[in-house]
């Protein structure tokens, strides 16, 4: 077999002063720049009412007197009311669609767009992009930040880039062969659904491409889907994570090691939060994101609410950086869904389904509710060299992922198969859950 | 060795007259069928007159389907026909997974589908006894 695996543990660094400043150090620098962050806050409309009260900050304890800063307000108050400086210093605005309909607008100004940069640079530097490398980037590029934060990183590197885009999947694979493409930043369900496709053209996803490297992010996604990722393709699969209230992509990243993903601390100030008490939970315990920016110039934003639910990683990283590192992000706080009183990530669903080799990549979860009663149905496309026929074989498969699914999420779900390419794809984020209770 | 194809379908209306519509515009005889139901699943296996084209046709129609290897045997329309089968199986222990038949000709011949394990041997000692195998 083709050995086409990249080198796993390549520890260089883009900066290595900063990646592996001691703990101390990243303590002092990270209360310097909340001090900065505070006081810079208050020049918005937002902020200055807000944050008054709140004096040098000597301690981190003596940030958790300031309030939270959460989506609400974004999409509440005017996009300007958080810029804190002249509208002629910002020179780029990203948003991200709420849900109400409404739009979070971030702006930022050149500085920003170059430490944003730097650090996605810094990202892609840490799982081995080089200046050799030939960089597909496909996310939508505009609005969103996964296109332009990416390409600006990469470009930091010196990486050849091709500004793909989202979507049109035939031609991203004319421009993979004939580009001879290394390295790809995609969302776990469009890669999914591009191994089926070039699958289905009759070519060979690990032999007939010169891919070694994939940034995977946008969406949460499980270990169990990594690891078929990386099978299919045989590549690396790195693991991004970020939000447009953050700038977007880079604000952690796995390193070659692949256990967690270090959370850039310079940048960011990280706390934990119990999403229900709002009290800080004890290091190493699972709770909502909070992050603070530490840099941002245009608007920087305080505590705010990530609604992404992970844990801090407390172990030293055999890598040598220090920052610590975050759980994989288990969902959010708004994608948990209750059924019969017991709440479920898609994630935990997810991390079933794909450990089963029979099933194909897509799958689907549907909430229903008859007679006063929920019900959860999970509907799974079987995969064509496995289907021999039987009922039986089909029965066993089923009721294999039935058990399997009670033991993770303690609720028994009904397991539907389906046929290959039965359930609908979506190029840029899937949409898993239908909640017909709401309906 | 005779073939049966295997048909993965959900349970819905319409499913059936999909593919019977397939095979009956690519011109293809449609000789047995059987369904297996499974709640929101099903399979059907079919027999034609030519099974290769017809596996190759659904498939090309996107139908989830898998060629599987049976015995064809042909027997006299007869009371007691499947049972003599039966019976000399039975013999060598063999087991017998599923079954199912077509007449050909109203009280002459039969045509009898056997699921075995080993096919090979199921024909072997079928046609040591005399019968007439039949490939579709």
């Amino acid at each position: 077999m083709k050995q086409k695996q990249a080198p796993l543990l390549n520890l260089d660094f883009w900066d290595k002063d900063i990646e592996t400043l001691e703990r101390k150090k990243i303590k002092e620098l990270q209360l310097e720049n909340l001090n900065y962050s505070i006081e810079r806050a208050k020049k918005s409309e937002f902020y200055r009412e807000r944050l008054k009260n709140i004096k040098k900050i000597k301690s981190f304890e003596d940030l958790e007197k300031s309030p939270f800063t959460t989506k609400e307000d974004l999409l509440k108050n005017s996009p300007f009311d958080f810029i804190t400086t002249d509208l002629k210093n910002i020179v780029r605005v990203h948003s991200s669609s709420g849900t109400t309909g409404r739009s979070k607008y971030i702006f930022h100004t050149k500085k920003d767009i170059e430490i944003w940069a730097d650090l996605v640079a810094r990202c892609l530097y840490m799982i081995g992009m080089r200046k050799e490398d030939i960089f597909q980037n496909m996310m939508s590029y505009g609005l969103f930040t996964g296109g332009l934060g990416l390409h600006y990183g990469a470009e930091k590197i010196g990486a050849l880039i091709i500004p793909a885009g989202i979507g049109n999947t035939e031609k991203q694979i004319e421009l993979m062969r004939e580009l001879k493409t290394t390295a790809i930043h995609i969302t776990p369900s469009y890669l999914l659904y591009l191994a089926h496709y070039i699958e289905e053209i009759g070519l060979s996803p690990s032999e007939d491409f010169n891919l070694k490297i994939a940034v995977v992010g946008a969406e949460p996604y499980s270990e169990n889907t990594r690891k078929k990722l990386e099978t299919i393709f045989k590549i690396n699969v790195f693991n991004c994570y970020g939000l447009s209230e953050m700038n977007g992509p880079g604000v952690a990243f796995e390193c070659p090691y692949k256990d967690g993903l270090h959370l850039w601390e310079d940048s960011y100030y990280m706390e934990i939060i119990n999403p229900k008490t709002n009290k800080i939970v004890e290091e190493g315990e699972e709770g909502e994101l909070v992050l603070t920016t530490l840099k941002r110039e245009g608007m920087p934003l305080i505590r705010y609410r990530t609604g992404d639910l992970t844990k801090i990683i407390k172990e030293k990283c055999n890598c040598g950086r220090t920052h610590r590192r975050i759980m994989r992000i288990k969902g959010r706080v708004d994608d948990m869904f209750i059924v019969k009183g017991v709440n479920i990530f898609p994630s935990q669903i997810e991390t079933v389904i794909m450990g089963f080799p029979e099933v194909d990549k897509n799958y689907q979860i549907i909430i229903d509710r008859k007679q006063g009663l929920d019900i959860l149905t999970i509907q799974v496309e079987i995969k064509k060299e496995f289907f021999k026929g039987e009922i039986n074989e089909l029965r066993n498969l089923q009721e294999k992922i039935r058990d399997e699914l009670k033991e993770k999420i303690l609720v028994t779900p009904i397991v539907e198969l389906v046929g290959p390419g039965t359930l609908p794809t979506t190029t840029g984020k899937a949409k898993r859950v239908i909640d017909k209770r709401r309906l | 060795m005779g073939k049966q194809i295997s048909i993965f379908v959900e349970n819905k209306p319409g499913k059936i007259s999909k593919i019977t519509e397939i095979l009956g515009k690519a011109k293809i005889n449609l000789k047995a069928m059987t369904i297996a139901d499974s709640g929101s699943f099903g399979i059907i296996k079919i027999m034609t007159d030519n099974n290769q084209k017809a596996y190759n046709i659904l498939q090309e129609n996107n139908f989830l389907v898998s060629l599987q290897d049976v015995v064809v045997v042909e027997i006299p329309d007869k009371v007691g026909s499947f049972h003599k089968i039966a019976k000399i199986l039975e013999k060598h222990k063999i087991n017998i997974e599923d079954a199912y038949g077509f007449i050909t000709t109203e009280g002459i011949k039969a045509v009898l589908i056997l699921k075995v394990k080993n096919v090979k041997i199921v024909e072997k000692i079928l046609k040591e006894r005399g019968y007439k195998l039949i490939e579709f």
